[in-house]
């Protein structure tokens, strides 16, 4: 079978071959999509003896422009309702996107022919005149006509976002408190608002949207920023400052109270909410709106402000982040899971600071990435850096046989993985 | 259906014929290369009313002869025929192309196909370039002008016709006539 992928626009220094014909006719008058290519006369052939005659359409060409896409009844309606976008830069390959899901776009071709035959009343053929007389009953029967041969269809796989680019688009510039003093620029170099985002991260809106909220983003002056974490610690001591002064409750922080008292001290309403619902929960009183301060989420951020200088000796990592955090709340490792890695040098456990937040989202670079920093890891280590990671069709189990090689020393002992 | 005389058209059959091989490998995707970065996906003609288009699918390619390979827009092909009497029943069709007749059915695809029209719009007013970012140059759009959920597929080899009258009749009645399957004595 034959099967031509070139599909040009422009055939000027093309050999005269059967393509270039076809364009050369199909250009001028285009006007197949009038309605005359008489699909339903096809699809409702039926019964026996009826016959139809099939031709070549007057536009018949490769029309490039026209392509076919593989759509299940699930996302029909998306599709035909105007809810679906095609993105990604042009170096990438583009990937559609529905409000709520990111497919990737394979182009499967077939070397089969397909005859697509356009909707519309078939009209009697119009063979040229060497024809009509050999074939009477030809010409004067409607026909169905083909207006291209259809070299394949494009697939969609539903796909993981690509977050990744979100996450290293918003760190190129974090919001630092000292902007609003003013003194920043009109340069708006590194700032990006949620239309610039639709069109340079190949995700789904509402994924778009959740990929915001696990960075922390925050919307100011119309740009989706990340907080530096200089100023996220500032704002947090001064609202923990304030409710000492103030007597707000830790699990009831008055809400209109805490934003007139941080403005009164040079922070923005924006910012502050910003850190109350970074660090709790809002809860509605009949006073008015409160926030709930997470104890795991606050301790969890003093931890990692004892560790910003590096690894340390448990006792003494432990001594540091219980002498800081706020009086009430009760230090426990297990907010660390996912946060620290433990090692042991002779008699001494020490600790430092590894993120999952800061590992790849995509499964083979988040597994080259572990592997880095540890060539074996012991099951109960490993599993609360792989839990977030979720690729379509796969579980995490999955995930764990394709990327990790599993070993077990003796029976009753704790697995290892290591790099494949 | 008997023909006589000149035919425009044969089908050139696939060499070897693997009927489920794999796709072949991606080529250019299709969509790639274009200046928008976000291309909108419209349809002007809504969910309920979708125009449908048909497919006629054969395997190897059509070949006109030679004399037609300079135009063929507007040329015959062949004949489709319906061969079955009810229309409930899984249709059948016989589509005849020069000395080929090819039999095959009504498939109804699992996943339907949407038929898309790229448009560029050339709007003269180039977009806001407020700060150095993604201003696509070009408009790209994409249409939904029409949904295939049937193809006419005809999967197997071409039975080659010979042109006098005689045989195609002769060919059927014995088919109907030959009860070669005789009940397996028990």
């Amino acid at each position: 079978a034959r099967k031509k992928e070139e599909r040009p626009s422009s055939a000027a220094s093309r050999i005269r071959s059967m393509d270039a014909a076809m364009e050369d006719a199909a250009a001028p008058g285009s006007e197949w999509d009038r309605g005359s290519g008489g699909a339903e006369a096809v699809l409702g052939l039926a019964g026996a003896g009826a016959s139809l005659s099939v031709c070549y359409h007057e536009a018949f060409g490769p029309h490039a422009d026209l392509i076919l896409l593989e759509a299940g009844d699930d996302l029909l309606p998306d599709l035909l309702q105007g809810r679906v976008t095609v993105r990604g830069r042009p170096e990438e390959e583009a990937v559609l996107c529905t409000p709520s899901a990111t497919y990737a776009m394979k182009f499967v071709g077939t070397s089969n022919s397909m005859f697509l035959i356009p909707p519309g009343e078939a009209v009697a053929a119009s063979l040229r005149p060497d024809h009509t007389n050999e074939d009477a009953t030809v010409a004067s029967a409607a026909a169905a006509s083909i207006i291209k041969v259809a070299p394949g269809s494009i697939e969609l796989v539903r796909t993981a976002p690509r977050l990744d680019k979100l996450r290293s688009l918003l760190r190129e510039r974090p919001y630092v408190l000292d902007e609003d003093l003013g003194d920043g620029s009109e340069d708006k170099q590194g700032l990006y608002t949620w239309q610039d985002l639709c069109v340079l991260v190949q995700s789904s809106d509402s994924e778009l949207l959740e990929g915001l909220n696990s960075l922390s983003a925050v919307e100011i002056d119309g740009f989706w920023r990340t907080v530096d974490v200089g100023s996220v610690n500032t704002v947090l001591d001064m609202i923990l400052h304030n409710s000492v002064l103030h007597d707000w409750l830790l699990n009831a922080l008055p809400e209109n109270a805490v934003l007139s008292v941080m403005e009164a001290d040079g922070f923005t309403h924006k910012i502050v909410a910003h850190c109350l619902s970074r660090f709790g929960t809002k809860v509605e009183q009949e006073a008015g709106s409160c926030w709930k301060l997470d104890e795991r989420l606050v301790c969890l951020q003093f931890a990692r402000r004892a560790l910003a200088a590096g690894k340390m000796k448990l006792n003494n990592f432990m001594d540091k982040w219980e002498r800081s955090i706020p009086s009430g709340m009760r230090a426990d490792l297990q907010m660390l899971e996912g946060e620290v890695l433990y090692e042991r040098l002779g008699a001494e456990t020490w600790v430092h600071a590894f993120s999952v937040a800061d590992l790849p989202l995509t499964p083979a670079e988040r597994f080259a990435a572990l592997f880095r920093e540890r060539p074996r890891w012991e099951w109960k280590d490993l599993q609360p850096f792989i839990r977030d990671l979720r690729v379509p069709g796969a579980s995490s189990e999955g995930l764990l046989i394709k990327y990790a090689r599993r070993t077990q020393p003796s029976a009753d002992s704790d697995p290892i993985f290591t790099a494949r | 259906m008997k023909r006589a005389g000149k035919q425009p058209a044969n089908i050139q059959q696939k060499a070897s014929r693997t009927n489920l091989s794999p796709p072949p490998p991606l080529s250019p995707h299709p969509i790639r290369g274009e200046a928008a970065m976000q291309i909108q996906v419209r349809c002007g003609c809504g969910e309920a009313a979708c125009p449908e288009w048909a497919v006629v699918e054969v395997q190897g390619v059509l070949q006109p002869q030679p004399c037609f390979s300079g135009r063929i827009q507007g040329l015959h092909i062949g004949r489709l025929c319906s061969t079955s009497s009810a229309p409930t029943s899984k249709g059948g069709y016989t589509f005849t192309v020069g000395y080929h007749e090819l039999a095959g059915s009504k498939v109804t695809l699992k996943k339907p196909l949407l038929v898309l029209r790229k448009k560029k719009n050339d709007n003269g007013d180039t977009g806001e370039l407020g700060q150095g970012g993604p201003a696509a140059a070009a408009e790209v759009e994409l249409e939904v002008i029409g949904i295939i959920r049937h193809k006419i597929l005809f999967k197997d080899r071409p039975k080659a016709l010979i042109s006098k009258p005689v045989p195609k009749e002769k060919k059927a009645l014995p088919a109907a006539a030959t009860p070669s399957t005789v009940p397996p004595a028990s």
